[in-house]
């Protein structure tokens, strides 16, 4: 840099937040004296209009090249600065933040100690800022589509957003049939609205949607490039079956050699499908599947003299020649709405889900209540002596959530009011029978949550704080053993059926999902959001936006509302047509880099590759920098044995003087 | 070892147009030491010698090879290089070959299967240092030094190198011509060198350290000497940032060795040329072997074995053991 450095240092009180801890008059008159410092002030929100004015004022006045402000951490409003420097005419990288209020006030109590270390991270602030170099932002065109991965509530309402706003959706769903987790539920709580009425006409939209392309019975393969520029990959998978062709009547199924032998997904198991088969009545696409490992033909290459399904298909759709297929597109962002798996009973041995056909789950409750399940809605329970119908029913709250020994401690929020809407359910089909909930909290805290759980007690389901301890056999009863925690009593009650309330929990493929778009878990393993308040939708990936349960836990009107966040937000770069790519991006010196590769081993977004350059005529490998992936994390830079890739704004050079400042090093 | 076969292979890779030349060892100038050759026509393959005196690890001359700026319209060489390698040497190579130091179709691995090399300090030590030309040999089980007509008898493990009792991959782990036949690999010896490191607590090592930095003269010779240190610009020799003040004292030494042991993690392939090198005699296979044992241990992970693998220090997996972070 050829001008001198004017300095000017600006300390927030933060209201109290700072002020209190850290007594900025000291640390401002101190700044006041270290070497290129013209200004140093304080103000009581730094971030308020007219704090920012203060900082516009005095670039012009003072004629200011360089500006730190000693505040929060910069993650909130390090932009916010930025644009008022840049609206002073300033570079917006010629700013540096002290963190002196996450990083020193929040964690100290005594006022000399708090305003010391503010001194030593403004002096730091002073070390770096004046090595700081002016970077230039990028714009690069955006392509106007987005990709939704998963088809569930949550990746149904974000694809229909996004394609009445008029973009092109790519829906990738991984099963024959959109509708996901939604679409095996009886009645909704707390409104009782029947789940298959409300979610039905939103699969047959999102099928036949001019600006929808839905890939069903499709799994994404690749994600490449950046946000406005991704290049996706999808597999679609053979199903044997001619799409256009088929129509859907059935008569394959019907025919099929197998007919009804394999375990209905759709059913959890209670049903039955047959080898060829369409998921559920409602399924969208109504297009019939062959699973080869069911199917004797395609799994033993053999089905009687040939294949009936075959022979009973009129349009003739039956096609055992079909391979996979690979799509590739562009988009311009990307939404995760891969949804939950249940959570497994069986890790619970206790409650004897494994070995007790009258221990059931919550979802095959669902599938047993519903009018279209495998027993038309009718309350058949297998015991192990024959088939009857419950007298006496016991619901268990906090099955596999809220619970550290299964690892899950997060809470599902969804199971009390499911829990509550079954019972309810069930007291219209079984007006006499007795009704129990085990439960350790009830969590009623949505909208009309309340009052459904009140109406449900009134109903006389009877709620029993305790979490039982074991159930097991005596005659032909399962008792449940648990301690009535209100009064403090042991009870073994006798019952004829028990609900599992399973909680909800990551995917078991969530790891592909992560490795595929480079996302981040947070601790209960479901996906990280960028921010847990002001970003819930955003990833640490920018472009890449999540919806539904993917995320964490959710009812049906919290996954609608997420999905409608991030279809609005997928849609900012979309309709912009542009998108602005950060200047502090990882620069390479290619007249040291060696050409190993290890940076692009270590980039978490593929934002580095090897090049061939020419050296004084030699022809030689070097790294270099995709700037629209780069995030400037660093990673590269640490693992670098010759410090030829380094961050703008990070280089050893800026940030070496400024930990000296610190006194750490000598 | 079968220097009929030797010579007449190199001879036919140094005629090949694609070959630039062929590096290997010859007879040095006294006693029984050895020096590299570059052989660079068939006539000169009769000058090249496979005997236990080729300590050295030749590897580190395919990266040292200093590419000068050209004249304008001067094609860069793109002939390959012939490299005569033991199993440690192999395992430079393939190291280099991850970390794409080297390309695999730029290099020809004449494999010389090794069945252990001795350590010149030790013969001088115990059979006195000669300038006259004398040569050792492999009889079967030990050596036998040749000198002024006389034939003695060494019994192995008085001379063995150290590398070479700790040895695991005595044969070559890659190669396109392999001399002679694999040698019978045996069974390597405790590590007792870095096991009584080991034994020391912190201070007891640091004390240890310091006795064996505070010699260190700074020449920079095991950095050299390395097959796998080849930056272009080590970061090392760099003054903005400084991260080694050029004072040679203790605390610099110690900066300056202990960084070289972290860049080595999981790259070092035990050769032992930074030790053999020293000239202050710092034992620094000790600090490269501890590393390599806990990459070993810890990770499962044993660098210049495998050329597809991913270079250690880049890649991870999620069940890499973490409980050392603080």
């Amino acid at each position: 840099m050829t001008e001198k450095p004017k300095i000017g240092v600006y300390v927030c009180h933060c209201g109290i937040n700072i002020s209190a801890t850290v007594d900025v008059e000291t640390v401002a008159d101190y700044a006041l004296k270290l070497p290129n410092v013209e200004v140093a002030r304080t103000y009581s929100y730094m971030c308020s209009d007219p704090g920012q004015v203060l900082i516009k004022k005095d670039i012009k006045e003072h004629g200011l090249n360089r500006v730190i402000v000693a505040s929060c951490s910069p993650r909130m409003h390090e932009p916010t600065f930025r644009k008022a420097i840049q609206e002073a005419g300033l570079n917006p990288y010629y700013l540096e933040m002290a963190n002196i209020r996450e990083q020193c006030s929040w964690v100290h109590q005594n006022i000399d100690e708090g305003t010391a270390k503010s001194k030593k991270l403004v002096a730091a602030s002073v070390a770096k800022v004046r090595l700081l170099e002016a970077l230039e932002s990028k714009e690069v065109d955006a392509e106007p589509s987005a990709l939704v991965i998963g088809a569930g509530i949550a990746g149904i309402q974000a694809a229909l957003d996004i394609a009445d706003a008029g973009f092109k959706v790519y829906l990738v769903e991984k099963t024959p049939s959109v509708g996901g987790r939604m679409a095996q539920l009886d009645k909704t709580f707390p409104t009782l609205d029947c789940s298959a009425c409300i979610l039905t006409p939103k699969m047959v939209d999102c099928a036949s949607h001019p600006n929808i392309e839905l890939l069903s019975y499709s799994e994404v393969e690749e994600i490449g490039g950046y946000i406005g520029n991704f290049e996706v990959k999808v597999r679609k998978k053979a199903r044997y079956v001619d799409f256009d062709k088929c129509t859907g009547c059935g008569d394959c199924a019907t025919e099929c050699r197998v007919k009804d032998r394999f375990p209905s997904e759709f059913d959890q198991g209670m049903g039955k499908r047959s080898a060829i088969y369409l998921p559920f009545p409602q399924a969208v696409p109504a297009k019939y599947t062959i699973d080869p490992e069911d199917c004797l033909f395609l799994s033993k290459g053999k089905c009687g003299k040939a294949p009936k399904c075959a022979e009973a298909c009129r349009p003739g759709a039956i096609n055992f020649d079909q391979v996979d297929e690979i799509v590739e597109f562009k988009v311009g962002a990307v939404i995760v709405a891969t949804g939950f798996d249940p959570f497994d009973a069986s890790r619970k041995p206790e409650y004897g889900y494994s070995d007790y056909p009258n221990v059931i789950t919550g979802m095959e409750m669902e599938r047993l209540v519903s009018a279209s399940g495998p027993t038309g809605g009718k309350l058949k329970i297998f015991t192990g002596e024959g088939e009857i119908e419950p007298k006496e029913v016991a619901f268990i709250k906090c099955v596999g959530s809220r619970d550290e020994s299964v690892g899950n401690v997060y809470c599902s929020r969804v199971c009390c009011m499911y829990v509550a809407k079954q019972a309810h359910l069930l007291r219209d089909k079984l007006p006499d029978a007795n009704i129990r909930v085990y439960y350790m909290d009830v969590r009623a805290f949505g909208k009309g949550f309340e009052e459904f759980y009140d109406r449900v007690r009134r109903e006389n389901v009877r709620y029993i704080r305790g979490n039982p301890s074991e159930i097991f056999k005596r005659g032909d009863k399962l008792v449940v053993k648990v301690e009535d925690t209100l009064t403090a009593t042991p009870l073994e009650d006798e019952v004829d059926l028990v609900v599992l309330g399973v909680g909800l929990e990551p995917r078991d493929d969530m790891r592909q999902t992560m490795e595929l778009l480079r996302l981040s878990q947070s601790p209960d393993r479901f996906f990280l959001e960028a921010h847990p308040k002001l970003r819930p939708v955003d990833t640490a990936t920018e472009g890449v936006f999540l919806a539904g349960c993917c995320q964490g836990p959710k009812d049906i009107p919290d996954t609608v509302a997420q999905a409608k966040g991030a279809a609005s937000s997928a849609m900012i770069p979309l309709a912009r047509g542009k998108v602005m790519i950060s200047a502090q991006v990882a620069t390479v010196d290619e007249s040291t880099c060696r050409g190993c590769g290890f940076c692009v081993n270590i980039c978490p977004y593929k934002a580095i590759e090897l090049v061939t350059v020419n050296r004084y005529g030699h022809e030689i490998e070097v790294a270099r920098v995709n700037e629209a992936l780069c995030k400037g994390c660093g990673s590269c830079s640490a693992g670098c044995l010759s410090d030829s890739i380094q961050p703008k704004s990070f280089r050893d050079r800026q940030i070496l003087p400024q930990i000296a400042a610190l006194g750490v090093l000598k | 070892m079968d220097l009929e076969q030797l010579r007449k292979t190199a001879a036919e890779v140094v005629a090949r147009d694609d070959v630039k030349y062929l590096i290997g060892w010859k007879k040095g100038s006294y006693g029984s030491r050895v020096a590299p050759a570059f052989v660079e026509d068939a006539a000169s393959v009769i000058e090249l010698i496979f005997s236990p005196s080729c300590t050295a690890n030749l590897a580190t001359y395919l990266t040292l090879v200093e590419k000068t700026p050209l004249p304008r319209g001067q094609e860069t060489d793109k002939r390959k290089v012939a490299l005569m390698a033991k199993g440690c040497d192999s395992r430079a190579v393939v190291q280099l070959l991850v970390e794409k130091g080297i390309h695999r179709e730029d290099v020809i691995v004449i494999g010389c299967p090794c069945p252990g090399m001795i350590d010149q300090s030790l013969l001088a030590g115990k059979y006195g240092d000669t300038e006259e030309r004398s040569e050792v040999r492999w009889n079967g089980k030990d050596f036998t030094l040749v000198r002024g007509g006389d034939e003695i008898e060494i019994p192995r493990n008085d001379v063995l190198a150290e590398k070479c009792r700790l040895c695991r991959h005595p044969n070559p782990v890659i190669s396109d011509y392999l001399i002679g036949e694999a040698v019978k690999e045996w069974d390597p010896a405790e590590d007792s060198g870095v096991g009584e490191l080991e034994a020391k607590d912190v201070d007891g090592r640091g004390d240890y350290w310091e006795g064996q930095f505070s010699r260190c003269v700074r020449c920079y010779s095991c950095r050299n000497v390395c097959p796998l240190c080849y930056c272009q610009d080590c970061i090392l020799d760099r003054l903005n940032p400084t991260w080694i003040n050029r004072a040679v004292n203790f605390s610099e030494n110690t900066a300056f060795n202990i960084s070289r042991a972290f860049h080595l993690a999981g790259r070092c392939i035990e050769c032992g040329e930074c030790e053999r090198v020293c000239p202050a005699n710092i034992p620094l296979g000790k600090i490269n072997r501890k590393m390599a044992r806990e990459v070993r241990e810890k990770y499962g992970f044993e660098p210049g074995l495998d050329p597809d693998a991913e270079p250690f220090q880049a890649s991870f997996k999620p069940d890499d053991p973490e409980d050392f972070i603080l």
